[in-house]
């Protein structure tokens, strides 16, 4: 029986999925990407067999370089095919990973109709989640935890993560609540994110993927501030690599 | 396949050390030279006083650092660029030209002027921004007309309306052979690339009717054979991109080339470094050749006109010609004119023609280009 692996290099972390040709899930690895990304790609794979490779994510330029037989798809594409198997119905996905955040509006036959993705800055992304959190003397998990506990809304005007920072360092300075700093925070992004969406799509549930779903505080607020319903797949920061396992599934049945 | 390059003189792929060369040889023969930046300068009342403009440099992130020295650095990379030369008198156009052609186009730009005119002398045409209005035509007629004032004093030269005239029909014919030339990008697979649209636009623009033509009749030519021969660019299946918004050059030309890079075609380069430069007729034989060149200049559909519905109907007659698969709308760093009019005219493009639209919002620099690298394919696998 063949199998196909689907490998997403993010800046933060690589994900690696391995599915059989009616797309059930084989085998799943999640390693942090650290200085080397190729290096822990191929450490990864050496372990996992499979016929054919696709690679997504903002390495896979690099990843298609260093192995011949490998193809690539965006992260856009992929993390739409992800997602469409769990929800089949999904017309709405929010995406944000380590460097970049998307917005992606899905047609009925799950395919791609439109996207928003950030520009160049951290802003509205995990990278900046991470730098604030730092500052806060939180741990990742324990920042949103934290937020969603928060007993008011603080605003933090600075959409630029060097002025949000410096911001931030006045607050405690004023001696504000560590946790309402950090629902400020989380609110940054959610105005961020919740602009995207609305520039793709204005109705319906809104499934929620990448590494940065598993934070609760911004999932509550981006429910809250549309007024829409959000999903949150199982490990979603693996609906990229699954998404490119799938899709080589699916070529590889066709042309069966 | 492997193409012929167009030109073959050695410069294909350089188009500014090309003009370069050019711009000497008139230097040798002693022609004054004037440095314009913008759509908007008259060049066919240049021609007329038999003063050469060159345009100026403007599109490299190396001279930014040091105009950043004074201009603040979240200002449009364009107007850094261009003073950032000016204060290291490391564009040599600028150094041939007597004197610079501004216009009030937009604030940031008009406020570099400013600075500008302490280094040359430098003369700002005041542009109507509203050009539908009863007066916009009266009041650039009169401009042009100081603009000529301005030109015969710095220049110890004259223009009559008999040079002018002369001038018009020349560009004209240019102009109409230059849409023939792009015509060839509308041709499915296309038979010429950006590269060289790019190269031949960038001569074409300062040049004269009587120095272009000649060489445009041999590059058609050229092309006539290349369609004999099924020479193409890319395949059928390739992606076909109209790239519209602020003007594209130098280090901005990462656009167009990680747009090939990703498989598609640029078919339409619709700006002032593009087709935009050709477009238009300027009526001839007119009893007042200057207010003939004003309508024509008022009509360039550029964002900082307000409205700019014009931008809107040639956008749509670029893309009934050129049968883009999807639109790029390439927007400088805080240009607020293309920025804000983006919005309006994704609406359009996807409306009126169903086609996909990406506005990219970049700069000079290259530590973006991952980014707009997955944009770019991800609008090429919505196509797919
Ligand atoms: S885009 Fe507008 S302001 Fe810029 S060169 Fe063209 S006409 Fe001038
Ligand atoms: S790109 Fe925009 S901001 Fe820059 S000079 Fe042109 S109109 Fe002005």
């Amino acid at each position: 029986m063949k199998v196909y692996a689907g490998i997403d290099i993010g800046s933060r972390t690589i994900e690696l999925v391995v599915v059989d040709i009616q797309g059930n899930i084989m085998d799943f690895i999640q390693t942090d990407t650290g200085f080397d990304p190729i290096t822990e790609a191929s450490r990864i794979l050496a372990g996992v067999p499979h016929d054919q490779i696709m690679a997504t994510g903002y390495g896979r330029g690099l990843f298609e370089t260093a192995f011949d037989d490998a193809q690539t798809i965006t992260e856009i594409k992929a993390h739409a095919r992800g997602v469409v198997s769990i929800f089949p119905g999904a017309t709405t996905i929010l995406d944000i990973g380590g460097q970049d955040s998307k917005a992606i509006a899905l047609n009925n036959g799950g395919r791609v109709k439109k996207f928003e993705m950030n520009d160049r800055c951290a802003a509205g992304t995990g990278k900046f989640l991470e730098i604030m959190a730092k500052n806060l003397g939180f741990s990742i998990d324990e920042f949103g935890v934290a937020a969603l506990d928060a007993k008011n809304d603080l605003s933090i005007n600075s959409m630029c993560t060097v002025f949000a920072e410096s911001e931030v360092t006045s607050l405690i300075a004023k001696g504000a609540d560590r946790k309402e700093i950090a629902r400020g925070l989380h609110l940054s992004v959610v105005k961020r994110a919740a602009g995207m969406i609305n520039r793709v799509s204005s109705l319906g549930p809104i499934v929620f993927s990448g590494g940065v779903a598993n934070n609760p505080c911004i999932k509550a607020l981006i429910s809250q501030k549309l007024g829409r319903q959000v999903l949150v797949p199982e490990m979603p920061q693996r609906m990229g690599a699954l998404g490119a396992a799938l899709i080589l599934a699916e070529k590889a049945s066709e042309s069966d | 396949m492997n193409i012929e390059p167009l030109m073959n003189d050695g410069f294909d792929g350089e188009p500014a050390r090309r003009v370069l060369r050019y711009m000497e040889g008139h230097k040798e023969k002693g022609h004054p030279i004037v440095g314009i930046y913008c759509g908007y300068a008259p060049i066919e009342l240049i021609y007329a006083m038999g003063i050469v403009p060159t345009v100026l440099c403007a599109f490299s992130k190396a001279p930014i650092p040091s105009a950043e020295a004074i201009l603040p650095a979240n200002l449009c990379p364009l107007i850094k660029s261009s003073y950032g030369f000016i204060l290291e008198g490391t564009c040599p156009f600028f150094s041939m030209s007597s004197a610079i052609i501004a216009e009030t186009t937009c604030d940031g730009k008009k406020k570099m002027f400013e600075l500008a005119a302490q280094v040359k002398p430098l003369h700002v045409m005041d542009l109507p921004q509203l050009p539908d209005e009863v007066e916009a035509l009266d009041n650039w007629t009169v401009m042009i007309r100081k603009l000529q004032g301005f030109l015969e004093k710095t220049y110890h030269t004259k223009a009559t309306d008999q040079t002018i005239e002369t001038a018009i029909q020349k560009t004209n014919r240019k102009n109409s052979m230059m849409r023939k030339f792009y015509d060839y990008a509308a041709i499915h697979p296309p038979v010429i690339n950006w590269q060289e649209m790019y190269d031949v636009g960038f001569l074409a623009l300062p040049s004269t009717g009587d120095e272009m033509i000649p060489l445009l009749e041999t590059l058609l030519e050229k092309l006539d054979k290349r369609v004999e021969q099924g020479v193409h660019y890319g395949s059928p299946e390739s992606p076909r991109v109209l790239v519209t918004g602020c003007p594209v050059g130098g280090d901005a030309l990462k656009i167009f080339k990680i747009i090939e890079a990703a498989g598609g075609l640029v078919v339409v380069p619709d700006a002032c470094t593009g087709i935009k430069a050709f477009m238009g007729k300027i009526e001839e034989n007119t009893p007042d050749p200057v207010r003939a060149i004003a309508q024509r200049y008022l009509e360039i559909p550029c964002a900082c006109m307000t409205p700019n519905d014009r931008r809107l109907s040639s956008l749509s007659e670029m893309i009934e010609k050129f049968k883009p698969d999807a639109v790029v709308d390439f927007v400088l760093t805080a240009c607020h004119s293309y920025n804000v009019e983006a919005y309006k005219v994704g609406e359009y493009v996807g409306e009126r023609h169903g086609l996909p639209y990406l506005k990219i919002e970049s700069d000079y620099s290259d530590n973006d280009e991952g980014q707009i690298r997955t944009k770019i394919e991800a609008l090429f696998e919505i196509l797919g």
